[in-house]
């Protein structure tokens, strides 16, 4: 029997709130770490950040200040756990590094969602979006190596490969083409709903991240990367966000969050290779369980349904960090020249396309191409690191 | 400011680059045993000399006299170094294959890492504030005249001056990367 969350007592409201003594976690080690514990780290902090935005979104539309309070109280120690989280990463690592770190994160989590999805359309979205962080790692990963001699291998230790994927200069489509077709709350399979929670939520960190990191660099190419990059995590939040079934309410929506968070707690337990870090999931676990309970409650009383309704009967396979190079080499041997077109996708550059190209681009190289060419200047080649051998696509082929 | 590209002419791209260079040599001492290990961990303590002599010269004098607080920031720096100059000596002398050597080496590592870090986001950045193009192309000059005291790789057979240099006892590398830093700037700056 796997674990129902439903039935397990966390650890009561009152007793969660944390001195600055038990905030003040140990970062996990800048180099020497296990590459999945940072990409842990990072996609838990993206779900703390997406459970605190969305209650304070649920909390602007609440009338009842009872609720409201209730709200709030949970909120602050989701604010807590963001920081206890987010605060194992180390102060020694530079933003570049940290960067190729959600890189990572958004290739391999995605990766991982799009092979145990069950539902087409939903895998098909996730299959998409891997091919562009996938390319995105490439860029900064060159962009890296020009401005701190470093190669990304030393981030990513050969579990992720790094080569081209979909070309970034063709991510930027019109912003109708982004906006996919929800699933149906009532028909579709529960994995489904925290698959599609759980990419929203690393994608908008990663998109939060983008636009307040971008300028502290001062490398004009760096600055601009970040920004070329950061407006295509703006279409990737729309394109997740718009599986997510709109018809859900507040009350629904809230389980949700925090089953989620339960299932990704446990989740990351299981498989946690640093102790102390395990230590915090399994805490973390602990609080998850009451704040579930207290969402379902006020789920019974304010939307008169049973939580049981929405939810699994138990908490599905753990969702596991772990190598997706077949599956992305597969993915560049077949979806390589894909882009949308309204909620579907296509192999034609088609007409709304190719205008938004032509007037973002303004006839000019973008500077997710100008940093290789800068890069193949400085060093006489490119950086790349293809653990399994040449690139799937002859055309992507390192020239020379 | 210039593209990275051209960044040769940066003292702080240069040693920016230079810290990375410091940390990919920590990974081969890491990496390696016996006599490669031996060989890299020279090299990683002379990068480690010369790098350090360099900024002495070449960076600290323009932080203490242009940058608005500068006298604090490079007090700041010179603590952290004095915590990684004593972590190596303590590992200056020990064998290489000494199973104590890793751990030591991890001290040192993550002292000369948040040292170099302390620099980038405290003092590197003023720099590119207070100093003009010129300023930073004279001093980035000096730098790699610094740089060639320090060969990163080892040259197998070939006896090249630096390789020489870079042989001898540290305290003659110090002095050496200091002429030559010295002679850079009296004919750059």
């Amino acid at each position: 029997m796997g674990f129902n969350p439903l039935e397990h007592q966390g650890i009561p409201l009152d007793r969660q709130l944390r001195s600055w003594r038990e905030l003040d976690v140990e970062p996990v080690d800048p180099d020497r770490s296990d590459p999945y514990t940072r990409c842990r780290v990072i996609t838990m902090n993206g779900i703390e950040v997406e459970a605190i935005l969305f209650s304070h979104q649920f909390a602007r539309r609440c009338p009842d200040p009872e609720v409201k309070r209730q709200l709030a109280e949970v909120r602050y120690v989701e604010h807590q756990q963001q920081k206890a989280v987010n605060w194992l990463l180390p102060g020694l690592a530079s933003v570049l590094e940290t960067t190729i770190a959600y890189e990572q994160v958004a290739v391999d989590l995605t990766g991982w969602v799009a092979r145990h999805e069950p539902d087409p359309y939903l895998k098909q979205a996730y299959e998409f979006g891997v091919l562009e962080d996938f390319d995105h790692l490439y860029r900064y990963a060159n962009l890296y190596e020009m401005i701190e001699h470093r190669k990304a291998e030393s981030i990513v230790d050969g579990l992720t490969e790094v080569m081209p994927g979909r070309p970034t200069k063709f991510h930027h489509r019109h912003p109708h083409d982004n906006v996919r077709e929800p699933y149906d709350r009532s028909t579709t399979n529960p994995l489904s709903k925290l698959h599609a929670l759980t990419i929203m939520s690393a994608e908008q960190q990663t998109m939060n991240f983008y636009m307040n990191v971008g300028p502290q660099y001062m490398e004009p190419i760096a600055r601009q990367l970040y920004q070329e990059i950061g407006l295509i995590e703006e279409e990737h939040v729309t394109h997740y966000e718009s599986l997510v079934d709109p018809g859900e309410t507040w009350w629904e929506q809230l389980v949700n969050h925090e089953y989620n968070e339960c299932y990704l707690y446990h989740s990351f337990m299981e498989q946690e290779s640093d102790p102390k870090v395990k230590a915090v999931w399994e805490l973390h676990l602990n609080m998850e369980l009451e704040h579930l309970r207290i969402a379902c409650d006020l789920m019974r009383r304010h939307d008169g349904r049973e939580p049981e309704e929405i939810l699994a009967p138990e908490l599905p396979n753990v969702l596991t960090f772990e190598q997706n190079k077949a599956f992305v080499r597969d993915l560049l041997d077949t979806q390589m020249d894909l882009t949308t077109l309204g909620t579907g996708y296509v192999r034609d550059a088609h007409e709304r396309f190719e205008e938004m190209q032509e007037r973002i681009h303004g006839g000019e190289e973008p500077p997710s191409e100008r940093v290789l060419a800068q890069h193949h200047e400085m060093f006489g080649r490119e950086y790349r690191m293809e653990t399994e051998g040449e690139h799937p696509d002859p055309a992507l082929r390192e020239r020379g | 400011m210039a593209e990275i590209a051209a960044s040769d002419a940066d003292v702080v791209a240069l040693l920016t680059r230079q810290h990375g260079d410091i940390r990919n040599l920590f990974d081969e001492v890491e990496r390696t045993s016996g006599d490669e290990r031996r060989d890299a961990f020279r090299r990683l303590v002379r990068l480690l000399a010369v790098h350090e002599t360099a900024e002495e010269e070449v960076v600290r004098p323009f932080t203490r006299s242009n940058v608005p607080g500068g006298e604090q920031v490079v007090e700041d720096r010179l603590d952290e170094e004095r915590e990684a100059k004593e972590v190596l000596s303590r590992l200056d002398g020990m064998d290489t294959d000494d199973p104590k050597f890793l751990t030591e080496l991890l001290a040192l590592r993550l002292d000369v890492m948040a040292h170099a870090r302390a620099e980038e986001r405290y003092e590197f950045i003023r720099i590119r504030r207070h100093a003009d193009k010129d300023r930073l192309a004279s001093m980035a000059s000096a730098l790699k005249a610094a740089e060639a005291m320090a060969p990163t790789h080892p040259h197998p057979g070939t006896e090249s001056a630096a390789k020489n240099i870079a042989l001898g006892p540290l305290a003659a590398v110090v002095d050496r990367t200091r002429d030559a830093v010295r002679k850079a700037l009296g004919k750059d700056g």
